[in-house]
């Protein structure tokens, strides 16, 4: 901790960086944006720089892959110690950011998290780091030019643009549902993340039906664009916010009072970024699908009957393991569905395992990703399974990939569930 | 089952002072007196879930760590009472 003058009343979003007054703005030569990112994240990158320990550094997919010392999140803070000293620009350091997925182990296994974070209300945040120095990065000019075209379409077509060079619109955004007589709006509704909307249509006509066969009611969206997670990750908080206020504002028009998110990158932009844009206003009640379902069978409203002889392991998505605590709903899923034989790899072990699929990794750095993936699977193939079970849409598709050189199929936590309901799904796995 | 609600998350149980510098919100989750944390570093906004996560992530991860590494986890007291046991008269 610095010793530096208090502030009489720190403003609110300089307690969210856990900032009090520094008196000193770090000027430097640096630009406004940059000076007054300096003075909210000047605590806690000193905080990070004096504690030194790098328990962070081998929880990290991305060192784990690269061993390079610029790409911890170790570096990621002693970076804003040396632009605070005016040793470094914003334009020196910019780039090794995009090595990170946003996966959130470094965070959770710091001590200054693990073992102090909950005491003193302050924790170490470098996901938030990560997106905030990306975002200082686009707002002084300096683009990653993988990011800015993917932002750039995903700006132009309302959808992140995951079918390459095949176009995704608006008008096709609920064509994963045909024939399914979902009605529009109600008091709850199905958000469907890009992925899933356009690319793995299996997964949203999985939920759909499951949620039918329970009986819980719930209809689609009027006009759903990409949630802004994507932009937000990726340094575009212009973007990101103005795709929230859109989806916000299609869910006030239809009076829509819950959302069921199936992607745990979604749940992540509603319950972080959404509260970050509208403080008090954001009234929306958010529901995780996959702890849904778990409730429904542990309720006695759904049942899985049909066996599945699969030897199985289950991959803990980032999102929801790391980030969110959420682990226990998938394995209480699995356990609830004959025949399957499950070698289970414990949620603490995991916090080292990614796909490598977050955050735009796979954008600009594809082998990087690539490689995360390689390894999750390697660690799959050790316990001499024959399916990957996942529940991250966004892991699916590099972990499938990963999973052809070893024989390993990669399923979705929804699918398995509909197939052991006995349900025929319909929809595609791939584009 | 209720889900993520920004009104609740934002409100945490009342505080009860436990010492002179901690109070505590949820059953055995210590947190530092507020009043200590304005001089020099602002505490962040901290939704319920994430105090949570934390304390049970520590609970999960001392558990693994006894489970790969300890062949016996004993108490920092019972330890005392050993070294005190075996000191001379
Ligand atoms: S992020 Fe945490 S564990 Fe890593 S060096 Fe900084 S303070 Fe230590
Ligand atoms: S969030 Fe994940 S990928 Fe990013 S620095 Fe931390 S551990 Fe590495």
């Amino acid at each position: 901790m610095t010793d530096v003058p208090p502030r009489q009343s720190p403003a609110p979003e300089e307690q969210a960086g856990g900032a009090a007054d520094t008196g000193h703005n770090g000027g430097n030569g640096h630009s406004p944006v940059t000076v007054e990112f300096l003075s909210e994240w000047r605590n806690a990158a000193y905080n990070c720089y004096s504690s030194g320990h790098k328990f962070c550094r081998e929880v990290c997919p991305v060192m784990q892959v690269t061993r390079n010392e610029n790409h911890t999140p170790t570096a990621f803070h002693a970076n804003v110690v040396a632009m605070e000293q005016g040793e470094l620009t914003v334009e020196d350091v910019a780039e090794d950011y995009v090595n990170c997925t946003q996966c959130g182990a470094c965070e959770l296994r710091c001590p200054n998290t693990l073992f102090t974070g909950d005491f003193y209300r302050f924790r170490t945040r470098t996901v938030d780091l990560v997106k905030r120095m990306r975002a200082l990065a686009v707002d002084n000019g300096v683009h990653q030019p993988g990011y800015q075209r993917w932002n750039e379409l995903t700006d132009e077509r309302s959808h992140e643009p995951v079918l390459g060079d095949t176009p995704v619109s608006q008008e096709h955004v609920r064509d994963w549902a045909g024939g399914l007589d979902i009605p529009i709006g109600g008091e709850t509704v199905l958000f469907v993340d890009c992925e899933a909307a356009f690319y793995r249509t299996s997964l949203p006509r999985a939920v759909a039906q499951i949620l039918r066969r329970a009986g819980y009611e719930f209809g689609l969206m009027t006009e759903q664009w990409c949630c802004g997670g994507p932009a937000a990750e990726m340094g575009y908080r212009d973007q990101a916010r103005r795709f929230a206020e859109h989806n916000l504002a299609d869910w006030r028009a239809a009076g829509v009072r819950r959302v069921l998110v199936l992607d745990p990158h979604d749940y992540i932009t509603f319950t972080e970024d959404y509260p970050e844009f509208f403080g008090d206003d954001f009234d929306i009640e958010i529901v995780l699908v996959v702890e849904l379902l778990a409730q429904l069978i542990a309720e006695g409203r759904l049942t899985p009957t049909v066996p599945i002889e699969r030897t199985i392991t289950y991959h803990d998505p980032c999102r929801l393991n790391k980030r969110k605590g959420v682990w226990q709903e998938p394995r209480q899923i699995l356990g609830a569905i004959p025949g399957l034989t499950f070698h289970d790899v414990d949620r603490v072990t995991q916090w080292s395992y990614c796909s490598g699929a977050g955050a735009g990794l796979p954008i600009e750095r594809p082998e990087i990703a690539r490689k995360i993936s390689e390894n999750r699977m390697d660690e799959a193939a050790q316990l001499e399974v024959d399916t990957l079970v996942s529940a991250c849409p966004w892991s699916e598709r590099p972990l499938a990939e990963a999973g052809q050189d070893r024989a390993i199929d990669v399923v979705d936590i929804h699918e398995l569930l509909a197939e052991s309901l006995g349900i025929d799904v319909g929809g595609r796995t791939r584009a | 089952m209720t889900g993520y609600r920004y009104h609740e998350q934002h409100t945490p149980p009342p505080a009860r002072q436990v010492t002179d510098v901690a109070v505590e919100r949820f059953e055995h989750i210590f947190e530092v007196d507020p009043k200590l944390m304005t001089a020099h570093v602002a505490q962040q906004l901290f939704p319920n879930w994430d105090t949570l996560r934390i304390a049970a992530s520590r609970g999960d991860h001392l558990e693994w760590m006894h489970r790969h590494w300890a062949y016996q986890v004993i108490s920092a007291q019972e330890l005392l009472d050993e070294i005190e046991s075996e000191q001379p008269g």
